[in-house]
Order: structure tokens, then sequence, then C-alpha cells
């Protein structure tokens, strides 16, 4: 699925976290690994990043670190796709302080820009995350069937006990209001014809695709999607979000925040971002 | 505090029962023709106003809606009511993150939509002010109310449509819905800043007025909308549900329609804004939303519909002449710019020209507009009479002729409600 995996570090207190978690991705995904630092490079650091890796077991053949200078969020993209990486793994705060989140983080930045997938993770873990619950966004848009086609080889991959995929009602409370006119019998009857078209649309997808025995739930809501995904993630306590993005991001966009910006503002879990 | 007489409140809820019992009568015979509820509330006013009853039983017109000053006071009160509240629903339509995630195409539209009906309601009522019943006043704010009055689309009608399409949920049903957000947004915030300028002679200067209209506009989106996110989650969480979001979403509505009203800019305006606000809220639910539709659209609207018969005779007011240039220039307008919008946002000429037609339905914020505009001598009634029509007549026309450019057979129940 991912033949070049590449991780940008920051030597932080996470990192080794983060290079474990990496490991175990370039292990499942029998990949190629590229470690990208902007910064300065020096003996010492060398030494440090050497140490981890030795200690993580990685395949030191496949993997190849590249220091890089300049800003980071624009070096790591251009890294990127100078490397042709598939899919970039970074870690990233749950929250950003309200001024960073307007002038932009490192990791946000990236996730707005980047070509490639982006897995973003908030809460790396030396003995690594088990991706168990997977909530992948179904919502209508053009992108959806390629979005839940990585995600469920993803959940595939990692063996994940569930995976639910979110589907929501557009304008409900206004296609309600609109459709009152008739009696009892027909407005129950639109509602159920609402939730069954939107269950119907995903399943339309997945009966395309090879469900590889997941386990898979089909959950419809109504409102905005991207703050009902969130609301979702969080309250199922998931291990991993997917969802697309095929949008250019502008600051407009963060003034005013939908869609994916919605998700940046507080990342509910883990975020898989597939392209 | 003054008190309404025992007989007065007998009238009082008399007038109240006779429209609510009419307007019910007549939409669902209106819905049995395979016509919108709207068009039978409009026919239960005109029955029940001077139109009608006061030309053929004078005395019951009389004894019902002329013989208590203080009723008729009271009912005028509840009918202001119903339009503020129909404005602040017309504002929780409005979803902004759609407009967002439509982007440009969804701008093209609607501002092409909205600025060529704009020119041609502006040009001709200007050279020709006599025409459309201009007698005296400010000329341009005539032709700039003209103007706005061709440039508005009803988002409710439009979304029956295409729910009973099934293109609500395309591509060019997202973008028809958005464009008409955001033309219901502008069109709003052009008349309230023309209203503002009525019966006041001047006390503030165009640039304040439109500065202040603007501030406000961008206060609510942001500062207001975040108040808003902060508050709902807590009256969710602790007060009764649906209870406590009624309640408490009425009171704001009403506050930001005074503190409209004390600013100089209609009370409209406030309650629209308010509900444009609340219902881009991440914790606004679409159920609670559907509730206070509900609420106001069976209660208050039918109320708004009937009152506009009581105050307007439209038998002696119908100019055939005026009613057919008014139709024209709607048409016109709107179907050459939403569609000219859609064809350069890259859509074919047939979803294009339904796209404009689909943006042609002006319904109940037409009828809206056009009250207001009576109500502060900015029109007479034959000119109101003919934007009554025309909005009856875009709105029943924008589905067939929809179905007609694309193709589509006609659906077994084309039911509009026009709010």
């Amino acid at each position: 699925m991912y033949q070049k995996i590449a991780l940008a570090i920051a030597f932080s207190p996470r990192m080794e976290a983060l290079i474990a978690e990496t490991k175990k991705l370039v292990d499942i995904f029998q990949s190629e690994l590229i470690l990208i630092h902007v910064g300065e490079k020096s003996a010492a650091l060398e030494e440090k990043l050497s140490n981890i890796l030795n200690e993580r077991g990685l395949n030191l053949n496949r993997t190849k670190v590249l220091w890089k200078e300049g800003k980071p969020a624009k070096s790591i993209l251009k890294t990127c796709e100078e490397e042709n990486v598939d899919l970039l793994v970074m870690g990233a705060l749950k929250k950003e302080g309200f001024l960073t989140y307007y002038i932009g983080s490192v990791a946000r930045k990236v996730i707005r820009k980047a070509n490639c997938s982006v897995l973003t993770l908030i809460d790396p873990k030396l003995d690594t995350t088990n991706f168990s619950k997977i909530v992948i966004n179904g919502t209508q848009l053009d992108e959806t069937p390629f979005v839940i086609q990585k995600g469920l080889e993803f959940g595939h991959a990692h063996e994940a006990d569930v995976v639910h995929i979110l589907n929501e009602i557009k304008l409900y409370g206004l296609q309600m209001a609109t459709a009152g006119e008739g009696s009892e019998e027909d407005i129950s009857l639109t509602r159920r014809k609402l939730v069954q078209d939107e269950i119907q649309y995903v399943q339309d997808i997945l009966n395309k695709m090879d469900q590889k025995g997941l386990k898979i739930n089909i959950k419809v809501t109504a409102g905005k999607w991207a703050v009902e995904l969130s609301k979702f993630a969080q309250s199922i306590d998931a291990d991993l979000l997917i969802m697309g993005d095929r949008r250019v991001h502008t600051f407009l966009d963060r003034l005013f925040p939908h869609d994916l910006e919605e998700i940046l503002m507080e990342l509910p879990c883990n975020l898989l971002i597939v392209k | 505090m003054e008190k309404l007489s025992h007989g007065e409140v007998i009238n009082l809820l008399l007038q109240l029962a006779t429209m609510l019992v009419m307007a019910r009568v007549f939409a669902e015979i209106a819905q049995k023709f395979r016509q919108p509820a709207v068009v039978g509330e409009l026919l239960a006013g005109i029955i029940l106003g001077p139109t009608i009853l006061g030309t053929f039983s004078p005395e019951l017109f009389d004894y019902l809606f002329q013989s208590n000053a203080s009723a008729n006071l009271a009912l005028d009160g509840i009918v202001q009511i119903a339009v503020i509240l129909l404005l602040f629903i017309a504002g929780l339509e409005v979803e902004l993150h759609l407009v967002y995630s439509q982007g440009k195409s969804a701008i093209s539209i609607s501002l092409l939509g909205l600025i060529v009906p704009f020119v041609l309601g502006f040009i001709f009522p200007y050279l020709f002010p006599s025409f459309f019943g201009f007698a005296e006043g400010e000329r341009l704010l005539f032709s700039l109310f003209m103007g706005t009055a061709m440039s508005i689309t009803a988002l409710p009608v439009v979304v029956r449509i295409l729910m009973d399409m099934n293109l609500f949920k395309t591509k060019m049903g997202m973008v028809i819905v958005a464009s008409a957000m955001v033309n219901d947004i502008i069109g709003w915030l052009i008349f309230s800043v023309i209203l503002s300028f009525m019966g006041k002679s001047g006390s503030l200067s165009l640039m304040s007025t439109i500065g202040i209209t603007l501030l406000f506009t961008i206060f609510m989106l942001t500062i207001g909308k975040g108040l808003i996110n902060k508050v709902l989650p807590w009256v969710n969480k602790k007060l009764a549900w649906p209870g406590g979001l009624l309640s408490l979403s009425m009171a704001l509505c009403f506050l930001a329609a005074a503190f409209t009203e004390w600013l100089g800019i209609h009370a409209i305006f406030g309650a629209f804004l308010l509900g444009v606000a609340m219902g881009d809220s991440d914790h606004m639910s679409e159920r609670a939303k559907e509730i206070i539709h509900q609420f106001i659209n069976n209660i208050f609207a039918p109320l708004f519909f009937v009152s506009i018969g009581l105050k307007v005779n439209f038998f002696t007011n119908f100019s055939p002449l005026l009613v057919l240039v008014v139709l024209v220039i709607s048409f016109a307008g709107k179907i050459v710019g939403s569609g000219f919008g859609a064809l350069r946002s890259g859509y074919p000429v047939k979803e294009a020209l339904a796209v404009g037609f689909g943006m042609n339905a002006r319904g109940a914020m037409e009828i809206i507009l056009g009250l207001i505009a009576l109500e502060v001598g900015l029109v007479d009634e034959k000119l109101f009479v003919a934007l009554v029509v025309m909005a009856i007549v875009t709105s029943m026309t924008s589905g067939p002729l929809m179905r007609w450019a694309l193709k589509i057979k006609s659906l077994p129940r084309p039911n509009t409600r026009w709010k």
C-alpha cells in the first residue's frame, strides 16, 4: 500500500516513540523509510539518531536519513515530492494554541499542503498504537470511494477490530422542515428515506470492494460532517480517523473553519489523510 | 399598563382563530390541487380581507378586523413577531460551511444571479418611476429596493424542488443551495441599508450605515458565532431539551432584532443574522432546527401570509401590465444572471439553464421584503400586489422549468412549502 514512508523528526522527546510507530508501519507495508530532519546536522544528533535506529531494530539498508535546511514545513513537503513519498508520518499536538493555529504550526501546514498521504499521531507510543477502532469519513464527496477503499486496506493491514464509516444527511433540519407538508406517515417515511439513502450510498461503495472480513459499521449523522466525525471519533475513543482532502486551503479557511479545518482545530484522535 | 378589554380579547382571539383555521383549510385544499400551502394561505387572507369579505360582507369584515383598534394593534404586534421569526429561520437555513465548501462556483452563480437582476430591477424603475407607482421621496432608494426585490432567492423553495427531483445531493443541487444562501445574505444586507434610510431623513450617512451594517454582520459571524458556540453546549447539557434551546434562541433572536432596530437598521436584519450565526454553530443540532422550523412555519407563518390579504385589496390593486413587466424583469434577470454564472463555472448549457430556473424562485422572502417596503411607504399597493404575484409565479414555475431543462419527468408529489 505504501512503498515509501517518510517520518519528519525534530529531536523532540516524542521522537523515539514516533520512530517506533513508523517502524511498525514500515514492517507491515514492507516499505522503505526516509527520515527527514530540517535543521543543522551535527555529530551529536547523528549519533543520537543512529542509536535510536539501532535500538529499535530498523533495517538500515532500507532507511535513509535526509538532513535539510530551510523552513521546516516547506522543506518537508519538497523532500516528500522529490523522494516520491507515499505516506508521511508526523507527530502533532492535539490542539494548537490560539495564535499558533492561525499562524499555522509545522504539522498543520504540512497536512494542508501535502500531496501524499499524511498520518498524524497525537500520542505516539514506544510500544506502538493499536489501530483497532477506525473511523472513516463516508460523507458524499468526490473522493469518498477512494477514501473508503484506502481506509479498508489500512484497517485490514492493522487487523482493526471495527471500522466505522460515517455519512451525514445534509441539511437534515431544513429538508425535514420543507418536507413537512404530508401526514404523520408521510413524514416518518421521508425521515426513514433520508437515513436509508445515506446508508445505501456507503453500502453501494462497499459492495464494489473487498471488505476483507472486516467488521464494518455504517453510521448516519446529521449536521456538519467534520464536526460530527470529530464528535463520533471522540465518543468511541477511536484510534484513528481516516479522511481525504482534495482542496487547497487558504487563510480564509482557517478564519472560518470548515471541513478539514474543523478537524485540525482540535484533533479528535490520530488522523490519516489519504491522497 | 394598558390592558385589552374583555371584548377586545375576544375579538383578538377570534381574529387569530379565523386566520389559522382558514389558513389550514385553504393550505390543505391547495395541496390537494398539488399547489404549495402558501398559495392557500395567501388565498385565505384574500378571502378574509377587503378583497372578498370586505366587499361582499362588509359588516362581518368590520366586526372581525376593523371594529377594535386595540385588538388590531395587538394582532399587528403578533404579525411583526411572525416576520422577525420568519427571518430568523431564513437565517438558520443558511449554512456557511456549505457555502465555503462549494467555493468559487457558488460565489460566481450567486453574485451574477444577484448583480444582473439587481441592475435590471434598478434601471427600469429608475428610468420609468411613475410606471412603477413611484410618487414622492427618493427615486434612488426606490430603484435600489426594486433591484434588491428582483435579486432575492427563496432557499426553502429551492431545497424542496431539488429534493423532489432527487437533485438535492448532487453537485448541481449543492451549488444551487449554497448560491441561494449567499444571495440571501447579500440581499438582506442591501435591503437593511435601504431600510435604514427610510423614515429617518438620513440621520446616518450612507457610508456610516453601510459601515455599521457590515460591522454588525462581521461581528455576528465571528465573535457572535463564537459566543453562541460557547453557550450552546451548556444550554444543551444543563437545561431542558428542547425547551431551553427554544426559549433562549427566541430570546436571543428578539434581542438581536431589538439591537439592530436600535442601531437604525431594521429589526429583521438582527433576527436574520442571529439565525445565520446560530445555524452555523457546531452545537445547534439538526433536530433542534427542525423543531424551530415546524413551530414557526405552522403557527407564525400562516398568520403572516393571511395578514397580507387583510392589508391589501388584491382586486382593485391588480394592474396586469405592471405585473407582466415585473414578471419579465424578474425572470430575465435571474435566469440570465444565475445561468451565466453557472455557465462560467463550467456547467453545460442545459444544467446552467436549470440552475437559473432554480434560483428564480422568490417565495416568501419576496413577500416579506415587499410588505416591509409597503409599510415604510417605499412602494404602493399596486406594486406590492405585483411583487406578491411575481413571488407566487416564480416559485410555482421554478420546479417545472427545471424539469423541462433537465428533461426530467414530472414527479407524483411536487409540493413546495414556500418559506
